[in-house]
């Protein structure tokens, strides 16, 4: 009975399934690129994905639009699940009419958006598309506006991220920006406010796509990007993987897993990682990678100012975010970048209940022109305040240098961190020995025959009194010096005891962090 | 009398000395570096200690160090086992000196084996055969080329103090001949910390054959008749057998014979092996005289019955060997396969890393020697040997098959074995019928008949692999500890 | 329904869970043939399941969007999902499973870096040697896996590589 109904249906079904049509598909594809449900496909889980809205089509009549007419109108999206767990997505749909964003998908967006709200769900964007629609003028601008204005809604309440695999230009980057994660493909996905035509047009600057806004551009140079994913397959693991770690919503714990990793295991190499010589440059990761559950140590905005590292791992199960100097960059010297980049990783981390540890060695703020001009001073007042402001347990460890405002603004005791330990090689002081006596003994010195030794004398005598956790540990603004070996359980047995912490902060509509 | 023992060793072979010394009740110190404060002859000897860091120069090798233990713990012998410091005549002089029994040859009849020259011709004296070669070291790649010339490629380039096929590479020309006496004198020193080269003549086709001997403080010589080693890669032993296929009653008894006046003839005491090349033609040539306990010595246990490390201390403590030539009946067949930690695809290159989980295999007639335990770690600072499995038979063709059932039998997890290519060769047609050569690999395209083999045992188990990959999704979900799936919170949260 | 197809067997599969019967029995298909499959255990060494009659132990090891490495009964194997899209996705990144047209140069095995045979800036051929590894008392070389300009040289003079490590890109 009613065939005709059923006929319809299925006719209408199986066109929105084509998007823009076989042509467009095979165009997508030749360029190296997935469709829209392709991606979604390889991101969720299997047979887990409701779509939503796959027949929403525009209402426009300007030029010519309603003979191009297609279901879904440019945005695929709908709920799935991604290893187990509910998670709500879009996908701009290259094939029809570009991708464009139209009032019709802006309107699907934020009501998938408004979805995950409501259900407490991360919710996950592909992006892959020309921009706004230009046909629809300025209703298509209102469109990400309201797109935008979600993004905020749902900041810090469930984990967003985008993945760019397509172009993303004019105001529709600001979605992605907004958001808390952004994967890019390699030679896929590129995001600018102003493409190269204008770029040349305007300046006369002759640059390519993958230069001006490609991953790595993005990776390495601005930072927009968290990750750069060689290929597609790696984009979704990369989304997989970062969701592994993150809770569904605000109100949530972080998945725990169980590991055979021994909570009381020791490394008695650890100590050997950090060469005798101060000026010597090691690997961080390597003490990360030892310390964690399983050598898994998923880093995040890995190319972005090297000089400090974060990301995601776990300790005995729980999940925890790290934040680390890393000795092979600038020495580990905290800067423009590394201020920002810590920052905001420290803040989602708090938004999300996700305990924070700090592994410190740092020789202090990158001095210069560059860095004053541009504004170390505002952005590193970021990270004090990030610091400051996180409720979520936070444990600081000091394995070497931590020298002046450095070493307050790495999480030391007095910015509320809840345990401080300090390896024997810690050193804690105002400045390094060297930069210390020449202020402190500036009259000696000049008045000296032999200044070059008295100095070494002075510097010596310096070390031993200030270049040590022990000074610190006198005052308790560190709770113990540990044992290298045992870094791992200590760590462990603290997060443990930090489990039930509860703080709160003065009620207030949100402060002022220097921006 | 013996009654502390050091063994200045590591792996399995620490173990291997461990086990019959504690047999007899005599006390065992084992040596460790920072690598092998895990290691299980740690945790069996009688008192362990560190001496020093990884590399086998600051530790194994370190002869003061080792020397200290000594003296500090009162031993008053060492084992030196295989490879390390077994061959070097300073550490065994340095032994002498301080008057610990080296349970081995004596340093000067080891000087004598080691140099290849010296020992060359201490066997000619003794009307034994040797291969065609240089008269004594090369002074250089220029000395080396010309007599590679002289005697005709292919040649091969030896390091004198090699051992355990390092130190060797076979060259067809002169460039090849450049390049390979550059690395032979890398590994050379890598290893044993010297290095002084030879040519020799590199026979085709060749089996290797070996015998081993023993000899007491009162001058009594024995065999304890040969294995045959030909099957091997970059000219390190993989599969070991006796007897050989090769050899009958007369060959064995008229060999036997040369060996035993090859061992009066560098005065040698304690255990050794004589090691032959036998040409297609028949005719037996004598390479070296190995002076240690060999790696493949269990399968001489096998067949004689004897505990080989018991006969050494028995020596070492001055008696005589308790029996005569002809009481030694051969008993049955044995086979040993050497299961080393190396990718057989990669070129066998070194596989290391932590093993999880080994299950290791036994039964009657079925032997393993190994330091692996679940939950140990197949270092990069050592040799890639992590076991011997070995197994006996009545019948040749039980030893094999018992030892296809072994190889079935051994998991270990985490690095990549040999025990594929193993299970491989013993089911090929010509290693039943003995059809054995030094270059067998190669002959019979062994790695190929591998990827095949491999290729068949996925196929059958491919339903199960489908299997575990559907059913994933479910296993995955029992490994979280705290479920995100039912969002309970979200719903009552009030403000 | 998903798509397996598993490394050096030509066939291709599909497979689901069709029942999830309580107390670890489920009813699973294989392309077209049904199959019971019991879970004995799970923890994390991997499962014991018991198909159609017969035992087996699974261990899975790294897990990818398009790849699952599992070890079943001491077996390694191998699975690739999704490999329909295969040919897209690999146009631009030029990678994936075959090394051949991948720009890093990756080590086979862990160990030291004895010495390093080229510059940056250098051009190779597939087979030249890039640099020597010293690991188990081997000396093992490094070869180029294809033609092109060494860049980015990774590995440093007596440092140490892990498998897998990146010693250069050769582009």
């Amino acid at each position: 009975m009613h065939s005709e109904k059923i006929d319809e249906y299925t006719k209408n079904s199986n066109t929105a399934l084509q998007g823009g049509g076989q042509d467009r598909i095979t165009s997508q594809h030749e360029k190296g690129k997935l469709t829209a449900r392709e991606r979604i496909d390889l991101l969720l889980d299997e047979g887990t994905f409701v779509e939503i809205d796959p027949l929403t089509t525009h209402h426009y009549h300007e030029y010519n639009m309603q003979k191009k007419k297609f279901f879904t109108d440019g945005v695929v999206g709908g709920y799935g699940n991604v290893s187990g767990r509910q998670i709500f997505v879009f996908a701009y749909d290259f094939t029809v009419l570009g991708g464009t964003l139209s009032q019709m998908g802006a309107k699907k967006i934020t009501k998938l958006m408004d979805h995950a709200l409501k259900t407490g769900c991360p919710i996950i964007g592909v992006m892959d598309s020309g921009g706004a629609r230009i046909q629809e003028g300025i209703m298509s601008l209102d469109g990400f506006a309201d797109i935008f204005y979600h993004n905020q809604l749902a900041s810090g309440v469930i984990p967003q991220i985008t993945a760019s695999v397509g172009p993303s230009a004019g105001g529709s980057v600001y979605s992605p920006a907004m958001t808390d994660f952004v994967i890019m493909v390699e030679k896929v996905g590129s995001m600018f406010v102003t493409g190269p035509d204008v770029v040349k047009t305007v300046l006369g600057e002759e640059i390519s796509f993958e230069e001006l806004g490609g991953a790595n551009t993005h990776g390495s140079k601005s930072g927009v990007a968290h990750f750069v994913a060689e290929n597609e397959y790696e984009c979704m693991d990369y989304i997989k993987k970062l969701i592994s770690f993150l809770p569904q919503n605000n109100t949530e714990q972080p998945p725990k897993l169980t590991t055979d990793d021994d909570p009381n295991r020791l490394d008695h190499n650890l100590i050997n990682i950090m060469p005798e010589n101060p000026l010597q440059p090691y690997d961080m990761k390597e003490i990360i990678n030892s310390i964690v559950d399983d050598h898994d140590f998923f880093e995040v905005h890995e190319l972005f100012a090297p000089n400090i590292v974060v990301g995601y791992a776990r300790l005995n199960g729980t999940v925890v975010g790290i934040v680390a100097n890393q000795p092979m960059h600038l020495a580990g010297a905290l800067d423009i970048d590394s201020s920002n980049k810590a920052s905001r990783f420290i803040r989602f981390c708090d938004s999300f209940n996700v305990p924070i540890i700090t592994l410190v060695d740092t020789p202090g703020y990158m001095p210069g022109s560059n860095q004053e001009h541009n504004g170390i001073i505002r952005h590193g007042s970021k990270l004090l305040y990030a610091y400051c402001e996180a409720t979520v347990p936070r444990i600081t460890l000091v394995i070497g240098k931590a020298y002046g405002g450095a070493y307050i603004a790495m999480g030391s005791k007095n910015l509320r961190t809840d345990v401080n330990y300090a390896w024997p090689t810690a050193k804690c002081a105002v400045l390094g020995g060297e930069a210390a006596v020449k202020i402190m003994n500036r009259k000696e010195l000049a008045a000296s025959d032999d200044p070059e030794s008295l100095k070494k004398e002075l510097i010596e005598e310096f070390a031993q009194k200030f270049e040590n956790p022990y000074v610190a540990a006198s005052h308790g603004t560190v709770d113990n010096v540990i044992d290298p070996a045992e870094t791992r359980p200590m760590l462990i047995k603290a997060l443990e005891m930090l489990a039930n912490k509860r703080e709160k902060q003065l009620p207030r509509k949100h402060g002022n962090i220097n921006l | 009398m013996i009654e502390k023992v050091l063994i200045a060793n590591r792996g399995e072979i620490a173990l291997r000395v461990i086990r019959t010394c504690k047999a007899l009740g005599i006390k065992t110190v084992a040596v460790y570096s920072d690598e092998d404060t895990n290691s299980m002859h740690v945790k069996q000897a009688t008192e362990a200690y560190h001496i020093g860091e990884a590399t086998p120069a600051k530790s194994y090798l370190n002869q003061e160090k080792i020397l200290d233990v000594m003296l500090s713990s009162g031993a008053d012998s060492v084992h030196p086992g295989y490879g390390f410091l077994s061959e070097n005549d300073d550490f065994a002089s340095l032994c002498e000196k301080n008057k610990i029994t080296f349970i081995g040859p004596s340093a000067d009849s080891m000087n004598l084996c080691g140099d290849k020259m010296k020992c060359k011709a201490a066997m000619l004296k003794a009307d034994v055969p040797t291969v065609p070669g240089s008269p004594g070291l090369v002074k250089d790649a220029d000395d080396a080329e010309k007599i590679a010339n002289d005697i005709g490629y292919p040649v091969m380039l030896k390091s004198v103090y090699g051992g355990g096929g390092r130190g060797i590479r076979i060259v067809t020309n002169d460039k090849e001949l450049r390049d390979g006496y550059e690395s032979v004198t890398g590994e050379s020193i890598a290893a044993v910390g010297k290095s002084a080269i030879l040519v020799e003549k590199f026979l085709e086709k060749t089996r290797h054959i070996e015998y081993q001997f023993a000899r007491d403080t009162q001058g009594n010589a024995v065999h304890i008749f040969e294995r045959e080693c030909s099957i091997q890669r970059r000219n390190q032993k993989l599969i070991e057998q006796t007897p050989s296929p090769i050899v009958d009653e007369e060959t064995r008894a008229r060999v036997g014979e040369l060996v035993v006046n090859a061992a009066h003839a560098v005065d040698y005491t304690n255990l050794g092996t004589a090691e032959f090349l036998r040409a297609d033609n028949g005719e037996f040539y004598f390479i070296e005289i190995n002076a240690r306990l060999q790696v493949e010595h269990p399968i001489t246990e096998f067949v004689s019955g004897l505990d080989l490390v018991k006969l050494q201390l028995d020596i070492a403590n001055g008696e005589p060997i308790p029996f005569k030539q002809s009481d030694l009946k051969m008993n049955g067949y044995a086979i040993e396969c050497r299961i080393n930690a190396e990718d057989t695809f990669m070129d066998f290159a070194p596989s290391t890393g932590p093993v999880p989980d080994v299950t290791i295999p036994a039964g009657p007639s079925v032997r393993c020697d190994t330091y692996l335990y679940p939950g140990c770690t197949v270092s990069p600072y050592y040799d890639s040997l992590m076991a011997k499995l070995v197994t006996w038979g009545q019948t040749f063709e039980e030893s094999r098959t018992r030892m296809l059932s072994a190889l079935n039998d051994f998991y270990i997890q985490g690095v990549e074995t040999s025990i594929p290519l193993y299970k491989t060769i013993l089911n090929s047609d010509e290693y039943k019928n003995g059809d054995l050569s030094t270059d067998f690999l190669k002959r019979y395209d062994m790695i190929n008949r591998l990827t095949a083999d491999l290729k068949t045992e996925k196929e059958n188990k491919t339903d199960a692999a489908l299997a575990a990959a559907i059913i994933h999704s479910e296993y995955f979900k029992s490994r979280i500890q705290n479920t995100t799936t039912h969002n309970s919170h979200w719903k009552d949260k009030l403000d | 329904m998903t798509n397996y197809k598993i490394q050096d067997i030509e066939k291709s599969f599909d497979g689901k869970i069709i029942e999830n019967l309580g107390n670890n029995d489920y009813v699973i298909k294989i392309n077209d043939a049904e199959h019971k499959l019991k879970i004995i255990t799970m923890n994390s060494n991997g499962i014991e399941f018991i198909l159609n009659q017969q035992y087996h132990k699974a261990k899975y090891l790294e897990q990818s969007t398009n790849e699952m490495n599992i070890v079943i009964d001491n077996v390694p194997m191998t699975l690739n999902l999704h490999t329909h899209f295969d040919k897209i996705v690999y146009k631009n990144s030029g990678g994936g499973g075959s090394g051949t047209t991948q720009k890093a140069l990756k080590s086979q095995i862990p160990g030291k870096v004895v010495s390093i045979s080229v510059g940056h800036g250098d051009s190779v051929k597939k087979g030249d040697v890039v640099c020597t590894l010293e690991s188990m008392k081997m000396q093992v070389a490094v070869k180029a896996h294809k033609d092109g300009v060494i860049r980015n040289i990774k590995a440093k003079e007596t440092g140490t590589v892990a498998k897998g490590d990146i010693i250069a890109d050769i582009e």
